[in-house]
């Protein structure tokens, strides 16, 4: 796939990078570039390599062999004040969604303005309450993630992740655990936010068939290194072996499941 | 008799304490120092988004802690008090009742029963938060955030913890004279105005300063040392573990310094 950049360049690059951890090879030697305004599916079976991918862009994952660069610096040379303030730069919407469970809805999505903005007190009330609107989440702005549902916890966990508007937006197993009627608004919002120009979507799965009408580049993962990158038209064509196997969940194939 | 004693053994272990002690030491050292280095990012941060973890902890460790200290402080008045009164007379040293009472409750009871109190209700309230919060990524999603934990975390319980500490202390030393007094009157009587009286010319400028002192030292500590076991958990099943070591620590750490200040100033 062409991967050429628009003049804004690349957002992230990720250079011969290998990550192991207790003597487990997991990343192996990827190299990867991701413009601005690009979204991206990373996909692959379990203990491919997806669930490293957005830890090593964050500088979350600990020691790794290559060099990961954010707006063209590499993310190693960050001291720990340098690593702060990058990651004001991207939105991460974790798994577990991540949410403060003694905050209730408004405060988990008013955190990150609230610590990093200059926005006074009101104007971040006013921002996140129009989140809240924007997201159907009124109805439960004053509850706990205790008393959420699934739907309820990812968008609040997504609102939380754009409050600060990211150029870059990572998201990791978002509809795994969802019953695919109660996403819409949050699919709505993701699209809406894909098509922003010169903003970025990574999106890890396990489901990529989900994204094709977001994403317009695929990318997956086998035994940490990459086996297929193309776009959607081409993930769609399944012609690569990898790529057939995985949406076919067959057995037969390249890649040999437990 | 036969009496087996494997030397080497006890030897090896006593080594093996003294160095497990001194990696916990280390441990905690450069925990402290983390903590003190991440201070440097503090211009990045608004404090506004500490307002309510202070508010919170200050109504927790302080407000909520009021009723069950004042019914120990009016306890333990009342026992000194009525103990004092007693006893005194025979030894014909009744006239040192005041400074007896600014001497046990003001100098030493007050700061020391409160700072239990804290360790006991807050000191495990925070680490077991802390140790939950570890352990369902949250931390985690806080650094993630951009956020420095060290600071959002640790610095507004520490602010919380000395204004509920001086507070409390200064409760608890009131509670203690005036509501000892009401409940020893029963027993032995003494003029208001003679026991308030004995007590402001036993007090003196040093023991304003030393509950000051002791405050701040309690207040960093307490939250200092529960934040610390609190991040220690790798598992759920070691929660309770780390949580009851950090109440036990902490106390061990309050007495030792309680008894190192009283030597300082007072010896």
């Amino acid at each position: 796939m062409d991967t050429a950049c628009t003049p804004r360049g690349e957002i992230v690059t990720l250079e011969n990078v290998s990550y192991s951890y207790e003597g487990n090879r997991l990343i192996n030697d990827i190299s990867i570039s991701i413009c601005l305004g690009e979204d991206i599916v990373f996909f692959g079976a379990e203990n491919s390599g997806i669930d490293f991918i957005c830890q090593l862009i964050v500088n979350a994952a600990g020691e790794f062999e290559g060099d990961v660069f954010f707006d063209g610096r590499p993310i190693k040379d960050f001291d720990e004040i340098e690593v702060h303030n990058f990651r004001k730069g991207f939105g991460y919407l974790q798994r577990n969604f991540g949410l403060i469970n003694n905050m209730d809805v408004f405060e988990n999505i008013a955190l990150p303005l609230r610590y990093h903005s200059r926005l006074t007190s009101r104007e971040v009330d006013e921002r996140v309450e129009s989140m809240v609107e924007y997201l159907k989440l009124e109805h439960c702005a004053r509850r706990r993630p205790v008393h959420l549902s699934s739907s309820e916890l990812l968008r609040t966990s997504y609102g939380r992740s754009i409050a600060l508007d990211p150029d870059l937006l990572l998201i990791e197993h978002p509809l795994e655990e969802q019953c695919l009627l109660n996403v819409q608004v949050f699919m709505s919002a993701l699209q809406n936010r894909a098509f922003a120009p010169h903003k970025s979507v990574i999106i890890i799965t396990y489901r990529p068939e989900l994204y094709t009408e977001i994403s317009e580049r695929f990318v997956m993962l086998h035994e940490g290194r990459i086996v297929f990158d193309g776009s959607t038209d081409e993930f769609a064509r399944a012609e690569n072996p990898y790529v057939k196997q995985f949406l076919q969940a067959s057995i037969d194939g390249p890649m040999q499941m437990l | 008799m036969y009496v087996s004693v494997n030397v080497p053994g006890f030897i090896k272990k006593i080594v093996q304490r003294i160095l497990s002690t001194w990696n916990g030491v280390q441990s905690f050292y450069f925990y402290v120092v983390s903590i003190i280095k991440s201070f440097k990012s503090i211009r990045y941060l608004r404090f506004r988004s500490l307002y309510s973890i202070v508010v919170n902890q200050t109504r927790f460790t302080g407000i909520d802690a009021l009723p069950l200290l004042m019914i120990i402080a009016l306890m333990l008045g009342g026992t000194v008090i009525i103990q004092a009164h007693t006893n005194f007379p025979k030894f014909g040293i009744e006239s040192f009742i005041g400074n007896l009472l600014v001497i046990i409750i003001a100098r030493e009871l007050g700061p020391l029963a409160t700072a239990m109190i804290v360790v006991s209700r807050s000191g495990s309230a925070i680490a077991a938060e802390i140790a939950t919060q570890t352990q369902n990524r949250e931390i985690l999603s806080l650094e993630l955030m951009g956020i420095d934990t060290k600071l959002y975390i640790i610095l507004p319980r520490i602010i919380a913890s000395i204004i509920a500490i001086f507070s409390l202390i200064i409760i608890f030393d009131i509670v203690a004279f005036f509501g000892g007094y009401l409940l020893s009157i029963s027993t032995v009587y003494i003029p208001i105005g003679v026991f308030i009286q004995t007590l402001l010319d036993a007090f003196s400028f040093n023991d304003l300063f030393l509950t000051i002192l002791k405050s701040l030292i309690y207040g960093i500590l307490i939250p200092l040392i529960a934040c610390y076991y609190g991040l220690k958990p790798r598992s759920n099943f070691e929660i309770p573990i780390y949580v009851s070591q950090a109440v036990v620590r902490t106390l061990l750490v309050i007495f030792v310094i309680n008894a190192f200040i009283s030597a300082l100033f007072y010896f």
